[in-house]
């Protein structure tokens, strides 16, 4: 194998990614070139010089992160309102309060933007009013 | 019995038990930490990005299939969002900053021509300034290789892209930094 295409292989070499016969060729050319000896050697040495390993992981530490992480997850995305009503009322009075929220609600809005659970409450037509659907059209 | 699986886990954060979920964040928290740390040098940093990233998890559990492991979809947003994080800074950077010191290169040259073992180069900022060198795809898969030993294949997946992609990647990251290095020693050897 040429020099050149060494030179090419050489980190994919060092990594152990190539297959037997390039290894063997690289090996060969690697032992009798000095250039692509050092340069093997310096890729080997490349990661513990520009890396620092990692910590052990404290228990304490990680138990802090688990509790900021969670402390945003919490926070994220849910409103407090919505967060209460899936939790501490009950279906079918999550239902009830729906069917009231909509009833009060729908007549004054533009039923065209409505998305079509929400419709399907107003009109009389749904199965069952969905309460997902008031919390998405309410402001 | 023993220890739910994390895709168990999964399944229930996803159903919004959050108990289960920061079971996930406990127990993947050291590998996702030092992931961003390794990628982004600076700790404060590195808590904020793998804070995000177990957010982003959280928000996208509901498309989790468990097709792949639990460990493995969240490594993949974790080098999504690392590589968000070094694009964004990589925009920012000024051009003088591309000029590389000459201290730098000079202290990399000697750290890899030594003969005793090699061990990180105490000035951080030395090795910061390097790897800032290199595109943020560069850097990350050297990163992958280098602190967490994925071959290439799992560098493919946690990356999102080929093989090629990543011999490609660990090639010019690699030249890039033994030619800085070279540089500097070639001056000195004559
Ligand atoms: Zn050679």
């Amino acid at each position: 194998m040429k020099h050149e295409e060494v030179r090419t292989l050489l980190g994919e070499w060092v990594d152990g990614e190539l297959g037997a016969a390039e290894a063997a060729a690289v090996s060969a050319h690697a032992a009798s070139c000095a250039d692509c000896g050092a340069d093997a050697a310096r890729l080997r040495r490349l990661g513990a010089v520009l890396f620092r390993a990692a910590a052990p992981a404290d228990p304490r530490a990680t138990e802090a992160f688990v509790a900021r992480v969670m402390g945003r997850v919490e926070a994220d995305a849910v409103s407090p309102w919505e967060r209460f009503a899936g939790r501490w009322l009950a279906p079918g009075f999550a239902l009830a309060l729906a069917g009231l929220v909509a009833a009060v609600w729908l007549p004054s809005a533009d039923r065209f933007d409505l998305p079509l659970d929400a419709q399907l409450v107003a009109d009389g037509r749904g199965a069952l009013p969905s309460y997902e659907g008031v919390f998405e059209v309410a402001p | 019995m023993g220890e739910p699986r994390d895709e168990d886990l999964a399944r229930r954060a996803a159903g919004g038990d959050d108990a289960a979920f920061a079971e996930l964040v406990r127990r993947h928290a050291p590998r996702v930490r030092a992931l961003c740390e390794a990628t982004l040098g600076g700790p404060a940093e590195a808590d904020d990005a793998a804070q995000e990233t177990f957010l982003k998890a959280h928000r996208s559990l509901g498309r989790f299939d468990g097709r792949s492991a639990f460990a493995t979809w969240l490594h993949r947003i974790a080098v999504n969002h690392c590589l968000d994080v070094l694009r964004a800074a990589s925009r920012r950077r000024s051009e003088s900053l591309d000029a590389l010191l000459e201290a730098d290169g000079a202290a990399l040259g000697l750290a890899l021509s030594e003969e005793s073992p090699a061990k990180a180069l105490e000035a951080r900022d030395t090795a910061e300034r390097l790897l800032a060198r290199l595109n943020p795809e560069q850097r990350l898969a050297l990163t992958l290789r280098e602190t967490e030993g994925l071959s290439y294949e799992e560098i493919a997946d946690a990356m999102s892209c080929s093989l090629d992609s990543v011999k490609a990647r660990l090639r010019r990251a690699r030249a890039e930094l033994l030619e800085a290095a070279r540089h500097f020693s070639d001056v000195r050897d004559v």
